[in-house]
């Protein structure tokens, strides 16, 4: 199906919809085809192929004192099953409770004119594929002695097309495509085992690392752990590194996201507006960004998608909405509505970026002096209502401002208000994961339990 | 359930398809190959600020087609069934062998299964819409009487419905119908500007008018208001090395983590597993015991069949302190020479098959659990947990509090915050040294993730003593 196609679909579910008694409603429908390949030890592991397709309905139902709604969802694409879908979500819209403050889709702020934003020229061939794996991982394996055993490197590219349509006569699409490489090695025998992993995500196969540099640095990860001890229980700076410093892109988009504040479920939710960082960070929303995976015309509502500064000089600018969390909480729509084929309709960012610093990594670790250099974390110690933190943290011990030896079974722990405000420095190695993007930065004064 | 009372099964693709794409994806020397073909139902409504306003409802379906050859496998998933579309998957899945096909016809057959762990029925039959949103709002009244802190009531019942068929590269088709129930309470208390969370859950393969009639579903949201009201008394927790007593039940994930995922097959296979090569050495106190059994009625982490049509079965991992087993899928247990232990699980006909726990638990001793409190100076006595995570070739793993205390002699001093405690595998079990006569199992949340595939699983474990675990609070 192409993506016309697709959109001519959700427009007759639309009207479906309507015809069985629906005031409102919109539809999205996804079509996603993928292959990836992995080897292990320089033999082919596994060969993988998926194509999958579905569409989701959401329809609004006119009740005494107003509007109830219902969402579904199915891959059965036969005229049965949108026939056995409609009359599912109608059935559910009627035992749903009136929301007077309900937002159907209509007369959303579309865009009036979408562009390709992903071209899909360059599809990986599984040859080409293989043969990246391949030298990915044998470049992580002959890096050194230490590394003695491989889980296998894994390159894939797959391609998905997304389209909506609304009652209120607009429908639209995109198509996006992506690029993954990866290995994970193991260093050292027995008890003394480690194991790190490399890997890059892209829109296209050209904006992929190198495979063989991309080997290496997971090897060098590997080994450079080996020997990890746990150190005794601090208060120390803690700098995470990029790969781990996303995470905290993560939980600052959750606490800004419209709904949670309704829900009172965010420890920001009372600080729009309100310095909650040092005066120097700035962090950004882009939907429409060379390299973050994340952009999209219009949002899952169909609303048009905007670059928006979301910290501008410490200061929290206010938070994520759709049409729903705007009107409730009496600001403007932000265009962040988030909708898959199953649940219900959320809010979420498109690329996250954290603007990097001026400085070096080795700068700042120098300036530093004492800390932790987090460069793994496990777990899932955050708490989004209070901002508690504690989670379990591996990376190296800064001295004197260098790195010395690598640590492992500690946390770390803090409160994500206090964390937030104690960011004392973010470097200039800005490095993009998907969606996200952020430097190594620092946080002053955590609190590391250790033996 | 005899046999014989069973109709034919009843597949969304005709058995001689099914046939057809055996015969055009087998190489020939294949070690197995399979179709797994799911046809699954799933609702879910939800309640926020008194109203049930978020009802969804799901169809989804797909087959997997995959082909095994020694340590390679390929692997081709699609949702479109019709006959183009499936050979097309099945030319995709034996894409990793060259050469000749097998030449033998395949007969698919129906395969009886004798096990009935739970009932065939979609569990949302079993309550109406209206019903289930009645509940909702009964509880979400219940939960803002007990006090007037409660400032808001999250609550949601799903159920899903699956139905599995497997068949094999000999033509045997296997069923298995299940269902999945769950239910979960989550309530936000404010006191003095402080706000606080709490919540809880339960659920298992059991038809939802059981969530409904029972006091299970009270008692859920009495637990939730219970806990975010502790919460609002919660200290800091203390940082640092220190004896931790576990209470009974969901702390089991210390299990979990700790070494039921460092002793899946495949990490054992690959060497890559802190426990590789472990079997029939000593890596816990002698008076543990650890089993993972899949074949206990209706809990959530039970199959009939895994996924691969492999009888699940009750497998001990630990015996008196001695590892003593492995959890194979097919592919592991050919290539280790061993036995699967019906084990192979995947997420859906999307994912591929791997080596996953089913009820993992710890069978209980001979202390009561007051005395192991009692013993206990100065520690932390944890009673409920959040998830956990564990780094497989280190051995590292945590998992988080959310409902725990400081104790001193032997008494509770105070609730702390939710804190992540950090310990090794390979050497955690070897510093329990109390185990209560209380074992529990979860309450029906479990949920494992593994290379990015999700599976509902249990575990159990009794009140337990350990010597020594590193809590990550702020207090240094």
């Amino acid at each position: 199906m192409n993506g016309s196609q697709m959109q001519e679909m959700c427009l007759r579910l639309v009207e479906m919809g309507k015809k069985r008694g629906a005031c409102d409603a919109d539809a999205v429908a996804v079509c996603d085809t993928s292959e990836s390949i992995s080897v292990r030890h320089g033999q082919i592991e596994s060969v993988e192929r998926e194509d999958g397709r579905g569409i989701g309905l959401r329809a609004f139902i006119e009740q005494k004192n107003g509007l109830a709604f219902a969402t579904a969802s199915t891959s059965d694409l036969s005229d049965d099953g949108l026939n056995r879908l409609v009359e599912q979500v109608m059935t559910m819209a009627r035992i749903s409770a009136v929301d007077p403050d309900a937002a159907p889709p209509s007369g959303a702020d579309h865009p009036e004119h979408i562009d390709d934003i992903d071209t899909q020229a360059d599809i990986w061939s599984r040859e080409a594929a293989q043969e990246a794996a391949l030298v990915c991982e044998q470049a992580a394996l002959s890096f050194s002695e230490d590394i003695t055993n491989s889980e296998g490197a894994e390159a894939g590219f797959g391609t998905s097309e997304i389209a909506y349509a609304s009652a209120d006569g607009f429908a639209g699409g995109y198509a996006k495509s992506t690029a993954g490489l990866g290995v994970s090695v193991i260093a050292g025998t027995g008890s003394g085992m480690q194991r790190d992993y490399e890997f890059d995500r892209s829109h296209s196969v050209q904006g992929l690392r190198d495979p063989k540099a991309l080997g290496q640095k997971a090897a060098e990860r590997a080994c450079r752990r080996l020997g990890a001890a746990s150190i005794t229980s601090r208060k120390a700076t803690v700098v995470f590194e990029p790969r781990v410093a996303i995470s905290l892109l993560g939980h600052l988009s959750s606490a800004i996201n419209g709904r949670s504040v309704i829900q009172q479920r965010s420890f920001l939710a009372k600080h729009s507006g309100q310095i909650i960082f040092p005066e120097w960070v700035n962090i950004a929303d882009d939907p429409d960004h060379p390299v973050g995976l994340g952009n999209r015309p219009f949002d899952g509502e169909g609303t048009r998608t905007n670059a928006r500064t979301i910290i501008e000089a410490g200061r929290l600018t206010g938070f994520l909405t759709d049409r729903y969390a705007a009107g409730r909480l009496g600001i403007e729509n932000t265009g962040h509505a988030r909708r898959g084929l199953a649940g219900d309709i959320s809010i979420g960012p498109n690329n996250l970026i954290w603007q990097p610093g001026q400085i070096s990594v080795e700068d700042m670790l120098a300036e530093i002096g004492d800390g932790l250099l987090v460069t793994e974390m496990m777990g899932f110690g955050v708490n989004g209502v209070t901002g508690d933190y504690s989670r379990g943290a591996t990376g190296f011990l800064i001295e004197g401002g260098r790195i010395t030896k690598p640590v492992q079974e500690i946390t770390i722990a803090g409160n994500l208000s206090d964390m937030f405000a104690s960011v004392a420095a973010a470097a200039d190695d800005l490095t993009w994961f998907g969606t996200r993007a952020a430097p190594s930065i620092a946080i002053a004064n955590m609190t590391i339990a250790g033996q | 359930m005899p046999s014989s009372t069973k109709s034919p099964i009843e597949s969304p693709i005709e058995q001689s398809t099914l046939a057809r794409m055996l015969e055009t994806m087998v190489p020939a020397g294949a070690d197995d190959a399979d179709l797994y073909l799911q046809h699954s139902e799933s609702e879910s409504i939800s309640l926020e600020e008194g109203m049930v306003k978020h009802v969804s409802a799901s169809t989804h379906q797909g087959i997997g087609a995959r082909v095994i050859k020694g340590e390679v496998s390929g692997h081709a998933f699609t949702d479109r069934f019709e006959t183009p579309a499936l050979m097309e998957a099945a030319r995709a899945a034996r894409a990793i062998a060259e050469g000749a096909n097998s030449l033998s016809p395949v007969a698919v057959h129906d395969t009886q299964q004798t096990r009935t762990l739970y009932q065939p029925k979609n569990p949302a039959e079993a309550a109406s819409m209206p019903a289930r949103r009645e509940m909702l709002e009964r509880l979400d009244g219940l939960a803002r009487s007990i006090d007037p802190r409660v400032k808001q009531v999250f609550a949601s019942v799903a159920s899903s419905f699956s139905n599995i068929h497997i068949v094999r590269m000999d033509g045997a088709h296997i069923h298995d119908a299940r269902p999945l129930v769950r239910l979960n309470i989550s309530v936000v208390v404010e006191q003095d500007g402080r706000r606080e969370t709490g919540s809880a859950g339960g659920g298992g393969r059991f038809g939802l008018d059981r969530m409904l009639k029972g006091e299970e579903a009270e008692r859920l949201t009495r637990e939730a208001v219970r806990l975010a009201l502790l919460n609002l008394e919660a200290i800091e927790a203390p940082a640092g090395p220190m004896p931790v007593v576990l209470g009974p039940g969901w702390p089991g994930i210390l299990l979990h983590e700790a070494i039921g995922h460092g002793l899946e097959g495949d990490f054992n296979r690959k060497g890559t597993s802190a426990f590789s090569g472990k079997i029939g050495e000593q890596v816990a106190t002698r008076s543990v015991t650890v089993v993972d059994d899949g074949t206990m009625p209706e809990r959530r982490g039970s199959l009939n069949v895994d996924d691969e049509g492999t009888e699940t079965q009750r497998t001990v991992l630990i015996e008196d302190g001695v590892l003593t087993g492995y959890l194979q899928d097919r592919q592991n247990a050919r290539l280790m020479g061993m036995e699967a232990t019906g084990n192979g699980r995947r997420e859906s006909y999307a994912h591929a098959v791997l080596p996953r726990m089913t009820n993992t638990f710890m069978l209980a001793g001979e202390d009561r659990p007051e005395d192991i409190l009692a013993s206990l100076d100065r520690g932390l006595y944890a009673v409920n947990f959040a998830g956990g995570q564990v780094d497989i070739t280190s051995g590292k793993f945590v998992f988080t509090t959310s409902e725990a205390y400081l104790v001193e002699n032997g008494k509770i001093k105070a609730p702390v915050k939710g804190a992540t405690l950090i310990g090794n595998g390979p050497d955690v079990l070897t510093r329990i040294s109390m185990i209560g006569n209380d074992l529990q199992l979860d309450p029906g949340v479990g949920t494992c993730g593994k290379e990015g595939q999700s599976v509902p699983v249990g575990v159990g474990l009794p009140t337990i003593k350990v010597d020594e675990i590193i809590v990550g609070g702020t207090q240094a």
